[in-house]
């Protein structure tokens, strides 16, 4: 997709600046929306009670309020940047974390895990009951990990029947049977689902939520994606190289294999982390890296970091609108596309992200 | 000529059985009433107004006008409710089909351990429609949301009635509909007078009393909520709480989230029958550790041994007994919500619960 896009423009420095621009502005309106979402929410919260100390304020706004903020702020870049690999690697400006089969493995994990684990395994040291609690988001973590290295494999045999310019077609094909699979999957244990019961949950689930994120829950995923992210931001220089045919990456001397792996694995940590505690979020991932993209026209590092925080940006906006537009909680993927597609349809009539 | 005798005969038969009918079903109430001449003259002839002549034209829970040329002697049930109901009205050994899963009914196991080895009709997902043709059944029953299937059951030559038991008064209306339908009136104008009389008892006792406020949580989360159009809604309220979620819209559960639920701070919560988590999971879950029920041990499940009773079956004004004996135990003691359940399950269900324990268990 590299090869389509407009060439840059002449002077380089001036690029960086509108760059830098673009990137203090999100920056400003992804902090100004940080700041909304500490301050909205169905527990009358007010700076009095909180600088008063009142106990059950003060605990609403660390172990709830916070953590939903901090989650939809790492969340939604996480999901903006992993989808950035993804469209780099496979060279597909359609490619997001459901590509390699992430997505739907998690959501069968997920499913699994609300049919068959009760929350009573771990009750001991999992607490969360939304959406069923731990045992939900590990068989989710896991369900998305599964599917992935499923993929890998299945497009690593397939290796003598690609030429080395289609490796990563190898993997999509794989992807794709994959993700057919992990929906059979699904399918068969909504079938199984009682409808009042497990059903609901799986259904909504889906439909994506941080209604039932808490202190309790953040920590592990926090780390493996903070870890995932930091890796991916090291290795962007690799990444855009493997964006090139992979003859001409080999030439410049990139163990392409290798690094697509590590990339691809970092990515899907990094996606699978997010989605098993929130459930599935659509279009972040899709509409985030290319906003970026057509509002710098370039795919460097700034780049990368700006699909990022348009990741935390919309799911922020989405979140805020999920929590207080109802009576109760709606679920968080209507807001992310309702918000998103308008604005990337917009950008994509306007054509030019240049100042 | 012919006709007339064919009539006197179907008369004849309808006062013996009307007869036998009445005694049977009807032991609540006549306790303490004296049997003067004229009340068992008028008794007779409201039992024969309860007899139904066939073919008998009814009306079902979809508009729809279904006509049933005689008794029918079998029937299937498509739905856990009206199978209950069935039960109720004492039409249990003319059940030969039923829902799915009906070994998972703990109700079935006590009152009439037969249904849970009759073929299975599918689910309300799922309505096997030829399975439901193969055992000819003179009568099926199906919940509305069946609808569609109700024109290809008919052209297999099916009578089919569609109901809708979702809440207390469509709950009496599919009573009273299948009493007519399968000529067991006496036993659901019985069923309904139990259920009103408890009712009028209940709020009684309870009429001096303040509602606390109470959340009742569904089957799949803690954090789904009944909100006040919902049938949940009038548990709480016949048992004398007021609903916690009552800002919520929607008539279906709605998904909340901590802190909506930290905000209500609800007095009792009250988890649903059939949850698939646990008092202990509620009680234990750090994030709730400042709310009121939690802190007050006010979280309770909902009995789950004999039925649930926080969905619109026949024995569900229990639940708001059961309810009421656990928001207001001085005006409604748990003895007399007891004794109700045992009469009940008695009368119209012909086994005696164990109210001991009332979880089943996992």
């Amino acid at each position: 997709m590299r090869k389509n896009d407009p060439q840059p423009p002449v002077s380089c420095s001036d690029y960086s600046l509108w760059e830098k621009r673009m990137l203090t502005a999100t920056f400003l309106i992804t902090v100004t929306l940080s700041l909304l979402s500490l301050s909205i929410g169905k527990y009358p919260l007010t700076p009095a009670l909180l600088l008063g100390g009142d106990p059950q304020a003060v605990r609403v706004f660390l172990t709830l309020r916070v953590p939903r903020t901090c989650m939809a702020l790492l969340g939604g870049f996480g999901l903006g940047i992993a989808g950035n690999v993804f469209q780099t690697v496979f060279h597909n400006p359609l490619a997001s974390p459901d590509i390699i089969g992430v997505s739907s493995g998690a959501s069968a994990g997920a499913a699994f895990g609300i049919l068959f684990l009760s929350p009573g395994i771990f009750s001991g040291s999992s607490p969360g009951l939304s959406s069923g609690g731990l045992p939900v988001t590990l068989s989710a973590f896991c369900g998305g990990l599964l599917a992935v290295i499923l993929t890998l494999a299945l497009g690593s045999l397939s290796r003598g029947r690609f030429s080395a310019g289609k490796r990563d077609a190898s993997i999509v094909l794989a992807g794709i049977a994959v993700h057919s699979l992990a929906q059979t999957l699904l399918m068969t244990l909504k079938l199984l689902a009682d409808p009042e019961k497990e059903l609901a949950s799986i259904e909504y689930w889906l439909m994506g939520s941080l209604g039932g994120i808490s202190l309790y829950r953040l920590p592990a995923s926090l780390i493996i994606g903070v870890f995932s992210a930091l890796g991916i931001c090291l290795l962007h220089r690799q990444i855009l190289l493997l964006s090139l045919d992979e003859s001409e990456s080999r030439m410049l001397g990139v163990s392409v294999g290798k690094l697509r792996l590590t990339v691809l694995l970092l990515a899907t940590l990094l996606t699978a982390a997010v989605i098993s505690n929130t459930g599935l979020i659509s279009f972040i991932g899709l509409l985030a890296p290319h906003t970026a993209r057509l509002l710098t026209r370039s795919s460097r590092f700034p780049t990368l970091l700006l699909g990022g925080l348009w990741g935390s940006l919309l799911l922020l906006a989405a979140d805020i609108l999920a929590r207080s537009a109802g009576s109760g909680e709606l679920p968080v993927s209507i807001f992310t596309s309702l918000l998103g597609a308008p604005f990337l349809i917009w950008l994509v009539i306007k054509g030019k992200g240049e100042p | 000529m012919k006709k007339w005798i064919s009539i006197l005969m179907v008369l004849t038969l309808t006062f013996s059985v009307a007869a036998c009918g009445s005694s049977n079903a009807a032991p609540v109430e006549s306790e303490g009433t004296s049997q003067t001449q004229e009340g068992i003259e008028a008794e007779a002839e409201a039992s024969v107004n309860e007899q139904t002549i066939y073919p008998v034209t009814l009306t079902d829970q979809l508009g729809r006008e279904v006509t049933i040329e005689k008794e029918p002697e079998t029937l299937v049930s498509g739905y856990y409710i009206s199978t209950s109901l069935l039960l109720a009205l004492g039409c249990k050994d003319r059940l030969i089909g039923v829902e799915a899963k009906a070994g998972s009914r703990a109700i079935y196991r006590l009152a009439a351990p037969q249904l849970i080895d009759l073929p299975s009709v599918g689910t309300a997902k799922e309505f096997d429609l030829e399975g439901c043709a193969a055992l000819k059944p003179d009568l099926v029953i199906v919940p509305v949301r069946l609808k569609d299937s109700i024109s290809a059951l008919e052209e297999l030559g099916l009578t089919v009635l569609a109901v809708n038991p979702e809440d207390q008064k469509l709950l009496t209306e599919a009573t009273l509909l299948l009493g007519e339908a399968t000529n067991t009136l006496p036993a659901a104008n019985s069923l309904i007078r139990f259920q009103e009389e408890q009712l009028a008892l209940l709020a009684d006792a309870l009429k001096d009393t303040e509602a606390p406020s109470v959340y009742l949580a569904s089957n799949s989360s803690l954090l789904s909520a009944a909100g006040p159009e919902m049938y949940q809604n009038s548990l709480i309220a016949n048992a004398g709480g007021s609903n916690a979620a009552a800002e919520l819209t929607g008539d279906y559960w709605a998904e909340i989230s901590y802190e909506q639920l930290l905000a209500w701070d609800p007095e009792y919560m009250i988890l649903a029958a059939d949850a698939s988590y646990t008092v202990d999971s509620v009680t234990g879950d750090p994030n709730l550790a400042g709310c009121r029920a939690v802190k007050e041990g006010h979280v309770f499940q909902l009995p789950d041994a004999i039925e649930s009773w926080d969905s619109p079956v026949p024995g569900s004004t229990l639940g708001n007994l059961w309810l009421a004996s656990i928001l207001h135990p001085q005006e409604y003691p748990e003895a007399q919500w007891k004794d109700a359940a045992a009469t009940f399950y008695e009368t119209f269900y012909g086994f005696t619960p164990d109210l001991e324990n009332l979880y089943a268990e996992e």
